[in-house]
């Protein structure tokens, strides 16, 4: 996926997350709306020191992948694992828009990481 | 009235006559034949086309060999994508069989996955029948199972055994009785003319005061264009497994009968030919 794309924005820890979009949704696909991510990393992976992060609804698994793995300063042949509720591995395209609405909790959608895979 | 169960099997042996064209641009040592072969609906197209690869490797250097993939009509296809959800979304309207170019060089970064063992495609298929039953059970009932229940469901779609993969299936198509269904709905609804790949939602079978939701009710409420008629005629087709469901079927029971074996509802919204 596309290396051009913005860097997600670090949310500010003690303001509330980005601006309240309406709540009845609209159905509209706008891809300038942002969802925010919490990145909790597994085992003796490296913790990010940001954990928080405001993500475009259409960012791919993908690219937020890249972007903590830059972020970590990972080797090139590293894999890193994503997970949603703990369960399950989402695919590299799928958008995190669409795993926020169906998996997002409190405002926010968790997504566990891991250089190994832990759940399976 | 068909019974409810040989509609599972109607689903799981559905399959798609296909012909496998060389691109012209891929260097042979000679003539490339087309190659003819049955596709199951139900699996995935890196998983049921060794025969193809075979096939075309027979008049082809090895170096001039990379990675397998294919298109229709210049769109790229997704091998991680259900194969019958491929054609019922590129090709539904097209003459059989489905012609399909094979490439063995330019491999497309921007549209595909890479697909470098059948542990990929294990890997993807399990995340995705993990995926559903979080959405149907909060994970309970695929937590429950142990590894090796895991393992038969790959095996039964890998080596195509029905009655394999729904011995272990049927579990994650039972809910509490008192609940009248799932919790929600695992289905994704694939538009032809979009930018984003797929609507995936929260989804309720059955209302909070008992009602039982229909593939009408689903459409209304995440993609209304599909329904709007005038009174002239109908835009849009809504298919599953290559049919349309009629609107008033409840929606608990085409997930549990024509779910694919990723227990997702695959659904394709797509133009109605104009004769």
């Amino acid at each position: 996926m596309s290396d051009n794309a913005e860097s997600p924005t670090e949310t500010q820890k003690d303001e509330p997350s980005t601006p309240q979009q309406p709540t009845e949704d609209s159905g509209t696909a706008d891809d300038k709306k942002k969802i925010d991510v919490l990145l909790k990393a597994v085992g003796d992976t490296p913790i990010m020191k940001t954990k928080k992060w405001s993500v475009e609804k259409g960012r791919t698994v993908q690219s937020l992948s890249q972007f903590i793995s830059r972020f970590l300063k990972m080797e090139a042949n590293e894999q890193l694992f994503i997970y949603v509720n703990q369960s399950f591995s989402p695919s590299p395209d799928q958008e995190v828009g669409v795993l926020f609405e169906c998996f997002g909790s409190d405002g926010k959608l968790v997504l566990h990481y891991c250089k190994s895979q832990a759940w399976g | 009235m068909a019974d409810d169960k040989d509609v599972l099997r109607d689903v799981w042996f559905g399959r798609i006559p296909t012909c496998f064209t060389l691109y012209q641009d891929e260097i042979t040592e000679r003539e490339a034949e087309p190659f003819y072969l049955l596709l199951p609906r139900v699996s995935y197209l890196t998983l049921v086309t060794d025969k193809v690869k075979k096939h075309f490797l027979k008049v082809m250097k090895a170096e001039d060999v990379e990675e397998m993939w294919f298109d229709f009509e210049g769109t790229s296809l997704k091998w991680h994508y259900p194969i019958g959800l491929l054609f019922d979304l590129h090709a539904s309207n097209t003459a059989l069989p489905w012609s399909i170019t094979v490439h063995f060089k330019n491999f497309p970064e921007r549209d595909l996955l890479h697909c470098p063992s059948n542990s990929v495609i294990e890997a993807h298929f399990m995340s995705s029948i993990k995926e559903a039953d979080a959405l149907k059970h909060k994970s309970q009932v695929i937590n429950d199972m142990q590894k090796k229940d895991h393992k038969q469901l790959w095996m039964g779609l890998q080596n195509d055994k029905f009655d394999q993969f729904w011995a272990m299936n049927r579990k994650l198509m039972e809910y509490p009785t008192e609940e009248g269904g799932f919790r929600y709905i695992p289905f994704r609804i694939y538009l032809t003319m979009s930018d984003r790949p797929f609507i995936q939602k929260l989804f309720r079978p059955i209302s909070t005061d008992g009602y039982t939701h229909t593939l009408g009710d689903l459409l209304k409420e995440v993609y209304p264009v599909a329904i709007s008629n005038d009174d002239e005629s109908k835009h849009y087709q809504v298919v599953i497994h290559g049919i349309e469901p009629l609107l008033e079927t409840p929606l608990q029971w085409l997930s549990e009968h024509l779910s694919h074996p990723d227990n997702f509802l695959h659904i394709s919204v797509i133009p109605t030919p104009s004769d």
